[in-house]
């Protein structure tokens, strides 16, 4: 059972002699062998020097984790098969040397320098699926002050991730509902009247106030509701990818639309929530 | 308070260059003839390629223990004073490389090395008790690790004197010797170093022994030492001594010519000690070889002849008081540029100038013509005391001290010492030759030493001390003071050992978190508050908690609210150095006065 926050200490850090600890090793056994051939005090104490700081290395490489606590932030949603941000919040007492974080099995990892409180550490990683994700396991590890151990723990994040289906342009089946259109009254400009304007948006009460004759210019011209359903004839996943897709491209447009699936439905709108909340159904779909 | 991650910045490695040079240093003083010599130079040249040329993180950590790994092995080639600081320099800056690679940039120069002092510092009492209780063992097998060739000048083991026109007189140090419980060092004793034995009618050869190990199994407690030897390179394997003491270590001997042999390789400088001997040794009481009693050859007919005419005389020591009456009575005049001579002959019947080979090949030849086992003897006469103000007083040797003597065999004491350099007349010398006659050096005198050898003499004082105090902790010693402290009882020094590790492993532990704790002033802060009874809140900020501070001691909100306003602007402004120093050092204040009103 995953917990929701991870105190590093002696029952979850792991700790084992790097690549460069073992070649140290070996560089303290050699030198030990010129000491002891040619009786110098000198290599001797060095090599005991370089002995005894491997072993305070065991020590101070767990100390570079011990005590630290690990809390999920709120995960931003994503899309998949796209880079995705992991929040992460780590507090610790003290200055910390170096540490590495990455998700298991993903390449990309930050390097971090903790300061005394808590540090927001956002992590990558690569989303293969829709809906409410969970990271891979999360590895923590460190070789500072000297490379000579590798110390580490794993964690799962409980916290699970929104990911948005993939964006796919792809076809999309779109309806265009009837729809009562007022605010033909709430023009937000004007302009001279062109060649084969329409009568309906000719400013005729400007006209009869006694002003020239005008224009209206409307904020959307072509304002026009659509109702976006899967196209027949394709996977489901494929639909929802298509879906993204027109979603996102809609809703950069400015374009009012709305979305029926086979288990929710939203009526048309605009705005950042709209499209959240269409990429959230297509997801949890 | 929040930071965001960054990326590690991987700091230019100031102290990884810092540790080449004296590195580089050590290399030039190696000789190109020892084995561990080229292994010394291509890690020195890979750590500086790596540092250079490297690019990965592992290339760095790699340099840094290539140069570890380097001075090392310098340490154990050059044991001297200033050889054992640039060590000392090169590991320290090595060390110092490698913890900055791994930190990334998280101190400054200034805090890296202060905290690399301090690892190494709390790592010392660890590796002092392995030093000190591991038991040390001999050497695993018999190699020559030393150098076997090399140019140095001094004795040669084929004593010509013949072809010697004019003898060149070099002022290098030879050897330096403290003896110990004596106020004044011998400055006209005799020190052998090689014995020739075998003459061809011209050159008088050394027989080379071969190598051979003789453990001395006798080790001897540290009140015994007398004698400490530093001997700077040379092309024999024997090193100087005075014939009676007795080797200390296990790795020196004493041939049956009589010479001091020790297991360190000639061509590198060997540091000893020797213990303190009453009875003869039992070379002087060891019956003439063959080689020892051989005729000089045909080719030398005036001097069979006057050898023949002592053959008479009953025992080798009226042999030897009628050669030196008859020496005395020649016109023998002693010189350092004696000319070209062809044979012993013309030497002792025509020219009769020489130098001290001249006079010690002479003497021996007609001593083994008058039926009287002989050799001659090379080594050193003299040398001066020096007094450094730093340690104990010493004596030097220098090459121009070199000087050759006889040794004859007289029945019932055994090999004894001749020198007829001294029955030669000293009171016609060449003026040249005044300043450079062995028995009567004028550097002797301290009166007229430059400055240059006065700063020697003394630098040469602290190696002296040094090597007395660095080599003496050697096996010997140290199976002394396990006798010493453990008596009968060594068999709990396993456990001795393994407590000892673990105490000193935890003291060097708390040397590593004491400082660490103490150097951030946020942490003293938040416990000095926590002394005042307030502890933060989740959510709270500094400056929150320390207004808290000051509603609950009205009296200290003066304080309180300074260390607020210093901890905001260096977490927040930017500030050159100066001002951060500036704002940290009011912080300080604040913190010590709270702490002091709090008392």
């Amino acid at each position: 059972m995953p917990s929701a926050e991870l105190t590093l200490g002696l029952r979850n850090l792991y700790i084992i002699p790097s690549r460069f600890g073992a070649l140290w090793l070996a560089t303290t056994a050699l030198l030990l062998l010129v000491a002891i051939q040619t009786t110098s005090n000198s290599t001797l104490l060095l090599a005991f020097v370089m002995l005894a700081l491997m072993l305070l290395a065991m020590f101070l490489t767990h100390d570079t984790l011990q005590g630290l606590a690990l809390r999920c932030g709120e995960p931003a949603p994503s899309f998949a098969a796209e880079s995705a941000t992991y929040p992460l919040l780590i507090e610790t007492r003290h200055r910390r040397p170096p540490l590495r974080l990455r998700f298991r099995k993903v390449p990309e990892s930050a390097f971090v320098q903790l300061s005394a409180g808590i540090t927001l550490v956002g992590l990558s990683w690569k989303p293969e699926q829709r809906g409410w994700q969970q990271p891979p396991q999360l590895q923590i590890e460190t070789i500072a002050p000297l490379g000579l151990f590798i110390c580490w723990t794993r964690w799962h994040p409980p916290k699970q991730q929104l990911i948005w289906p993939r964006r796919r342009p792809g076809p999309v089946q779109e309806k265009h509902p009837p729809r009562w259109r007022d605010g033909l009254d709430e023009w937000q400009d004007l302009r001279p009247v062109r060649e084969g304007e329409r009568p309906a948006v000719v400013d005729w009460a400007g006209v009869a106030k006694g002003r020239p004759l005008q224009a209206k210019v409307f904020s959307v011209p072509e304002d026009v509701d659509r109702i976006l359903e899967p196209a027949p004839g394709v996977s489901t996943e494929q639909a929802m990818e298509h879906l993204a897709d027109r979603i996102w491209t809609l809703q950069k447009r400015g374009e009012r639309y709305g979305l029926r699936l086979p288990s929710t439905s939203l009526p048309p709108m605009r705005g950042l929530q709209h499209r959240n909340a269409c990429l959230e159904a297509l997801a949890t779909e | 308070m929040n930071r965001l991650a960054r990326q590690r910045f991987l700091q230019p490695g100031t102290f990884a260059w810092l540790a080449i040079p004296p590195l580089l240093l050590q290399c030039l003083a190696l000789n190109w003839s020892a084995a561990l010599t080229w292994p010394t130079y291509g890690l020195v040249i890979c750590a500086l390629l790596k540092l250079w040329r490297g690019s990965k993180p592992f290339d760095r950590r790699l340099a840094a223990l290539l140069q570890l790994l380097s001075a090392g092995l310098l340490a154990s080639q050059l044991q001297g004073l200033l050889a054992t600081i640039l060590q000392l320099i090169a590991v320290s800056a090595a060390f110092a490389g490698l913890l900055g690679h791994e930190l990334g940039g998280m101190l400054s120069l200034r805090g890296l090395l202060r905290r690399s002092l301090q690892l190494l510092l709390a790592a010392l009492p660890l590796a002092l008790v392995l030093f000190l209780f591991v038991p040390r063992i001999a050497p695993l097998w018999t190699t020559e690790l030393g150098p076997r060739r090399g140019a140095v000048t001094g004795l040669s083991s084929n004593l010509d004197p013949l072809s010697i026109e004019q003898l060149a007189t070099v002022n290098a140090s030879a050897a330096r010797v403290s003896i110990s419980g004596v106020e004044t060092l011998p400055t006209n004793g005799y020190w052998r170093v090689l014995v020739h034995e075998q003459f061809d009618g011209r050159r008088w050869q050394h027989r080379d022994a071969a190598f051979s190990r003789q453990p001395n199994r006798g080790l001897l407690n540290e009140s015994e030492i007398s004698q400490w030897w530093v001997v700077e390179p040379s092309s024999t394997r024997a090193v100087p001594w005075d014939g009676r003491s007795k080797p200390a270590a296990k790795d020196q001997w004493v041939t049956s010519e009589g010479e001091l042999m020790v297991g360190a390789a000639s061509r590198q400088k060997r540091s000893f000690r020797l213990s303190k001997g009453t009875d003869p040794m039992g070379w002087q009481r060891r019956p003439p070889f063959k080689s020892e009693r051989k005729q000089p050859p045909a080719s030398l007919p005036r001097l069979n002849e006057l050898g023949g005419r002592f053959r008479s005389l009953p025992t080798n020591q009226e042999r030897l008081v009628a050669v030196e009456r008859w020496f005395k009575s020649q016109p023998f005049r002693y010189s350092l540029t004696p000319g070209s001579m062809t044979d012993l002959d013309n030497f002792l019947f025509e020219s009769q100038v020489g130098f001290c080979g001249h006079y010690a090949s002479a003497l021996a030849a007609v001593m083994r013509s008058a039926d009287v086992p002989a050799r001659v003897v090379s080594g050193y006469l003299g040398g001066r005391q020096i007094d450094p103000i730093t340690g104990t007083h010493y004596l030097e040797l220098r090459q121009s001290d070199a000087h050759a003597w006889v040794e004859v065999w007289l029945e019932g004491s055994g090999w004894q010492q001749v020198d007829p350099s001294l029955w030669a007349d000293r009171n016609v010398l060449d003026n040249v030759n005044q300043g450079q006659q062995q028995t009567f050096n004028s550097w002797s005198d301290q009166a007229n030493w430059s400055f240059g050898e006065w700063i020697q003499g003394q630098w040469w004082g602290l190696d002296m001390a040094w090597t007395r105090w660095w080599l003496g902790l050697d096996q010997a010693s140290q199976q002394a003071w396990f006798q010493a402290v453990l008596g009968r009882q060594q068999r709990w020094l396993g456990l001795l050992v393994v407590l000892a590790c673990m105490a000193s492993l935890s003291l060097g532990l708390v040397m590593v978190q004491l400082r660490l704790g103490s150097r951030q002033p946020l942490e003293q802060s938040l416990r000095l508050l926590a002394d005042l009874g307030v502890t933060p809140m989740p959510g709270e900020t500094f400056s929150e908690l320390c207004q808290r501070a000051a509603t609950a001691h009205p009296d200290r909100s003066r304080l309180l609210s300074a260390m607020a306003h210093h901890h905001q602007v260096l977490t927040h402004a930017l500030l050159t150095a100066h001002q951060r120093r500036e704002h940290l050092h009011q912080w300080w204040r604040s913190q010590r006065e709270l702490a002091s009103a709090k008392r």
